[in-house]
């Protein structure tokens, strides 16, 4: 237990809580996240910060709270400090993934391509501790169970909010991999699976045959004034 | 979980509640040309003179940027060339990557691709590889692909866009270059939102004449920046993750010639002499022009521009910075994280702290912002947060009165999901928001091929200039990223193969300096940031520097 | 069921639905972890079958089939431990803790308990009797080992052959109809299923069988890909794919190793 600082007694106007950072206790005022009440309390990230929106999964904590023996997993830059809550900070994954070429994981020429790469997927004892340490409330082990049975694509789709921050994987009893597995299943899905464009392809061979090089030249050579009236005068796509 | 909106701002909610039906269908006229430009003057940060310095050194002297970038621009290094052994090479390689974002990791991929190995590339990065602005890019990205949209209709849209401003061959290649990165997307799995027949799912954006927006859900950024690194892994190219670079390195021809990189845990020092070096650092939105709040990642502190700057490179449009309307006001934990333009597009309208519509939701995202900023600062009919910050309305149930119920949930998962964690549902609550600092419009200097007027030297992506003249278009900033990210991978491989390097020098930090001190120039700050500092204040007036000595 | 063994999957669901008694997909289920863990204190590999349990409970069904041997008995052991042993369950549901508890509600079926009792339907849909084919029929362990999971008789089991008579096939006397093909160590002891699957194979041939007959992906797998390291190429059937060409119905049979259209070709069962 860390001692009470004297002065800790002072600030009335904004209502503080108290924390503890990896064991030593710092007090915070009511409402910062994880992230901000840490840089508060002193501490300069370098690692354990990404984004700071949610999007890049740089920032897994594991904390609990008072009266709680349970403990709990969350993002840092989305989570707000609680009284009593003791936490710390996963700088790093050291996660094994898989190599592979995608031009060679066509899934019907294998039986099951992700189980090929990550035969461990089939230790999962379905104990679904993975779900409950997903910051992104996606079905873990359901998708798990999906590329076990080698449904690709519900494993891409099930998958699909994944910020890959590796809270599934330092849980897993079985040692699964499970965000990087996910990841291969869903550029299998988007490469092999979903139906291409065709629009794009017929595109992609205008401009390489030069069809569009005469009409943009003369744009990019047309003197200003010509260039905004034709600029205006664009049609416009409406709504529908 | 937190506790929702506080008691005094449900009172104004109440106001907004009752307003609701009436205003349901009432349309808010859109400004004039004159009202427009009053209202940009007035209120615009951009059109603000006192948040602007003009250079007084380096390659674009007497242009004028924000405050915040010219304080650093003006700085000193932060190394001493005198104490940094520049014979002791520890890497030695064709291609250096700076920046392992969205551009970083394209450029790698396309040197690759165009013969370099593996282990002739390096990626330097100062936070995770994918940590980035990338990262974080929810709308989507145009590309002209659609039978009744050309690439020539896009280089209209986005050079009207961008008021003219920008450099033609830069447009150019953005929009010719647009349905061929589509396609290397699609060869690599990147799971667009597609129609049935295979064809995409495409959006209208402000200001694009045809639906052009290719998103994957609200998620877009992401899902292209893991796959890009799923990539970039599957061949093993080799990444130094928390180890910026703090100075470009020339040789005694004056050609760029590598990097001066730091481990940011160690602080020690790695010299990197590179045939090719190609900056891929992003934008500056952490500087907080103006104390804008930002949309940006932890890492966009504009070293690039500092870096590139020192070394010779000019830059251009820096004067203007994309403020988006509506970043989150409230609750303060994600202040100034974006809202998307996406929830105006489906009905939400801003309303002020008395519940009364006082702009179109639909104007130019510049007029949007300074309505706001009005709306708070110049008629007080703002909301003030419990920590100070202001805001307006922005009137999300509206969009589930207008297209049913469920519309919110189905349409914008991740922002639900954002506001449920504090208690607020943004389906029977307003959203509060204020307009946020969120894109870096200008940059380095380039020519269409990636490269900067300084040989050796490339860039890509958000860090340089031109493409999108004094303002950008939704959706260009991540096609930006791939056609020059490529462009530069590509012509940094061809000049690595003929390249020959002399011996490494840091003069032109020395010289930077001396112009420092010729200009009159005091100063006692160092470049580039790294880093922003959001320590509190009692902690650091407190903070104990202790030097360690050998 | 998804991959190596989707011809029983297909040939299932044709004939089910033939017979008016479709079968319809869980809408989730887990792996049941193919073998049944039989250590007392083991409640974690008990976790995944009790899952499925769960599943179809909160689905709001009371009965489970499953196709595969291996799934069903582990699903029933499991499920049947969950019942007879209060602790257990309570264990069980504790660490299942924010998802719904399991009643104990639901009971575990083979296709044979459904077959069964059957028998006028099937008759009924035999448009083709198969005459000339001889077959030896085939249970291995998983459908009558422990006795009390057991669909028929342990030692004497006859469900397969009341079945297949009911499609005009000749049955042979099989003794070695419960013998173990190998099982899971086809992973990494093939030495041993191929000892397995010789003296199972030699017998049956020896005996005039022109196929063998089974309801069990893995014993198909062993069966048919390991007669390779033999002198024999027996094709390996599952009773669905019987009863669907008995029945007339479409089936392509794409993942036998031993192509069995020759001899179905033969017998003038295919064109």
């Amino acid at each position: 237990m860390t001692p009470d600082k004297a002065e800790d007694e002072g600030n009335e106007d904004v209502e503080m809580v108290e924390i503890f950072v990896m064991g030593k206790r710092y007090r915070v005022p009511k409402g910062l996240t994880i992230m901000t009440a840490l840089e508060y309390a002193g501490y300069k990230f370098t690692r354990g910060c990404g984004c700071r929106g949610g999007f890049c999964g740089a920032c897994s904590t594991v904390f609990r709270t008072e009266d709680e023996y349970k403990l709990k997993m969350d993002l840092a830059c989305q989570t707000a400090v609680e009284d009593g809550m003791f936490l710390v900070q996963l700088p790093f994954m050291p996660a094994v993934r898989a190599m592979y070429d995608i031009e060679e994981v066509e899934p019907e020429e294998h039986d099951n391509i992700l189980l090929d790469h990550y035969p461990e997927i089939a230790r999962c004892v379905s104990c679904n501790t993975c779900t409950k340490a997903c910051p992104q409330d996606i079905e873990v082990m359901d998708y798990v169970q999906a590329a076990l049975r080698g449904d690709v694509e519900r494993c891409a789709d099930l998958s699909f909010d994944c910020i890959q921050c590796g809270l599934c994987s330092i849980r897993c009893p079985a040692d699964i991999k499970h965000y990087h597995m996910a990841q291969m299943a869903r550029r299998i899905t988007g490469r092999y699976i979903h139906e291409h464009s065709d629009e794009l392809e017929k595109r992609v061979q205008e401009i390489k045959n030069g069809e569009y090089d005469e009409t943009m030249k003369e744009m990019v050579e047309m003197e200003i004034d010509k260039l905004k009236k034709t600029y205006e005068e664009r049609d416009i796509r409406e709504e529908g | 979980m937190a506790d929702g909106y506080p008691k005094y701002m449900q009172e104004s909610i109440k106001k907004v509640e009752e307003t609701r039906e009436e205003r349901m269908d009432k349309t808010y006229d859109r400004m004039s040309p004159s009202e427009g430009e009053e209202v940009l003057n007035n209120f615009h940060p951009d059109y603000k003179e006192e948040g602007k310095a003009l250079l007084k050194i380096g390659p674009s002297e007497g242009k004028k940027v924000p405050t915040e970038l010219a304080k650093l621009l003006r700085a000193r290094s932060l190394v001493d060339p005198s104490k940094i052994d520049l014979t002791q090479i520890d890497y030695d390689v064709d291609v250096l990557i700076i920046g392992g974002g969205g551009a970083g990791t394209v450029a790698a991929l396309w040197s690759l691709y165009e013969g370099i190995e593996p282990e002739d590339i390096l990626i330097s990065t100062k936070l995770r590889h994918g940590d980035s602005n990338s990262m974080m890019a929810q709308g989507g990205i145009q590309a002209a692909d659609e039978d009744e949209d050309s690439p020539v209709r896009h280089y209209l849209d986005a050079i009207g866009g961008g008021h003219f401003t920008n450099v033609p061959e830069l447009v150019k290649a953005l929009t010719i270059d647009g349905p061929k990165i589509l396609k290397w997307h699609e060869e690599l799995g990147i799971m667009y939102d597609r129609e049935d027949d295979g064809n995409f799912v495409e959006l209208p954006g402000g200001g694009t004449s045809r639906y052009r927006l290719h998103s994957s859900g609200d998620y877009t950024g992401m899902e292209l920046m893991r796959v890009l690194r799923d990539e970039s892994e599957n061949f093993d190219i080799p990444v130094l993750e928390f180890t910026p670079a703090v100075e470009l390195l020339k040789d005694d021809k004056g050609q760029v010639a590598g990097a001066l990189l730091m481990n940011l845990e160690t602080n020690e020092y790695y010299v990197v002499r590179a045939k090719s070096t190609i900056m891929a650092t992003g934008g500056f939105g952490r500087l907080h022009v103006q104390s804008f709040p930002t949309t940006n990642h932890y890492g966009a502190t504009g070293d690039g521009l500092i870096m590139g700057y020192r070394a010779g490179v000019p830059i251009r449009d820096l004067d203007s910075v994309q403020y988006h309307p509506t970043g989150a006001a409230f609750p303060d934990q994600i202040v100034g994280l974006l809202v998307t333009e996406k929830v105006r597009s489906l009905g939400a309208q801003p309303v002020n702290v008395d519940g009364e519509l006082f702009v179109n939701p639909l104007e130019p995202r510049d007029i949007e912002a300074a309505a706001i900023i009005r709306e708070c600062k110049g008629r007080e009919k703002g909301v003030t947060t419990p920590t100070s910050m202001q805001g307006v309305w922005l009137d999300s149930p509206l969009i589930e009165m207008k297209s049913g119920e469920g519309t919110i949930e189905d349409t914008l998962p991740a922002m639900v999901r954002q506001y449920e964690r504090f208690g607020i549902d943004i389906t029977k609550e307003p959203i509060l928001v204020y307009p946020t600092l969120h894109y870096q419009n200008g940059g380095l200097v380039i020519n269409e091929d990636g490269s900067t007027p300084v040989k050796g030297l490339f860039a890509g992506g958000e860090v340089e200039g031109g493409v999108h003249g004094k303002n950008r278009l939704m959706g260009n900033s991540l096609l930006d990223y791939n056609v020059f990210g490529r462009r530069a991978g590509i012509n940094a491989a061809k000049h690595a193969r003929k390249a020959s390097l002399g011996k490494l020098t840091l003069d032109h930090v020395d010289d930077y300096n001396k112009q420092i001190e010729d200009a009159g120039i005091k100063t006692d700050r160092k470049a580039p940031l790294l880093l922003p500092e959001y320590r509190g204040e009692e902690v650091l007036r407190r903070h104990l520097d202790v030097e360690v000595t050998l | 069921m998804k991959t190596k063994a989707s011809d029983y999957e297909t040939s299932a669901m044709k004939v089910m639905e033939k017979l008016g008694q479709p079968l319809v997909e869980m809408e989730d289920w887990y792996c049941c972890g193919a073998v049944q863990s039989l250590t007392e204190d083991d409640i974690m590999h008990q976790i995944a079958p009790i899952r499925t349990m769960c599943c179809a409970q909160e689905q709001g069904e009371d009965e489970v089939v499953t196709l595969c041997d291996m799934c069903y008995n582990v699903l029933r052991q499991a499920n049947d431990r969950m019942k007879d042993k209060e602790d257990d369950l309570e264990t069980m549901n504790e660490f299942l803790d924010e998802d719904p508890d399991y009643e104990g509600g639901v009971e575990v079926y083979h296709l044979f308990h459904i077959l069964k009792g059957m028998e006028d339907e099937i008759k009924d849909a035999v448009e083709m009797p198969l005459d000339d084919l001889v077959v030896a029929p085939y249970y291995g362990c998983m459908l009558l080992r422990p006795d009390n999971v057991a669909v028929d008789e342990t030692e004497d089991p006859e469900i397969m052959e009341d079945m297949l008579e009911l499609l005009g096939v000749k049955v042979l006397e099989n003794p070695k109809r419960t013998e173990c093909c190998g099982s899971y160590h086809t992973v990494n002891r093939s030495d041993i299923v191929e000892k397995r699957v010789e003296d199972i194979v030699s017998y049956a041939v020896e005996e005039g069988a022109e196929a063998i007959v089974l309801s069990c992906p893995l014993c198909q797998f062993n069966l048919d890909f390991h007669q390779r390291a033999t002198d024999f190429d027996v094709p390996i059937f599952y009773i669905t794919e019987l009863m669907a060409l008995a029945f007339g119905l479409d089936i392509d049979m794409k993942n036998h190793k031993i192509d069995p259209r020759s001899l179905l070709k033969e017998k003038g069962i295919l064109e």
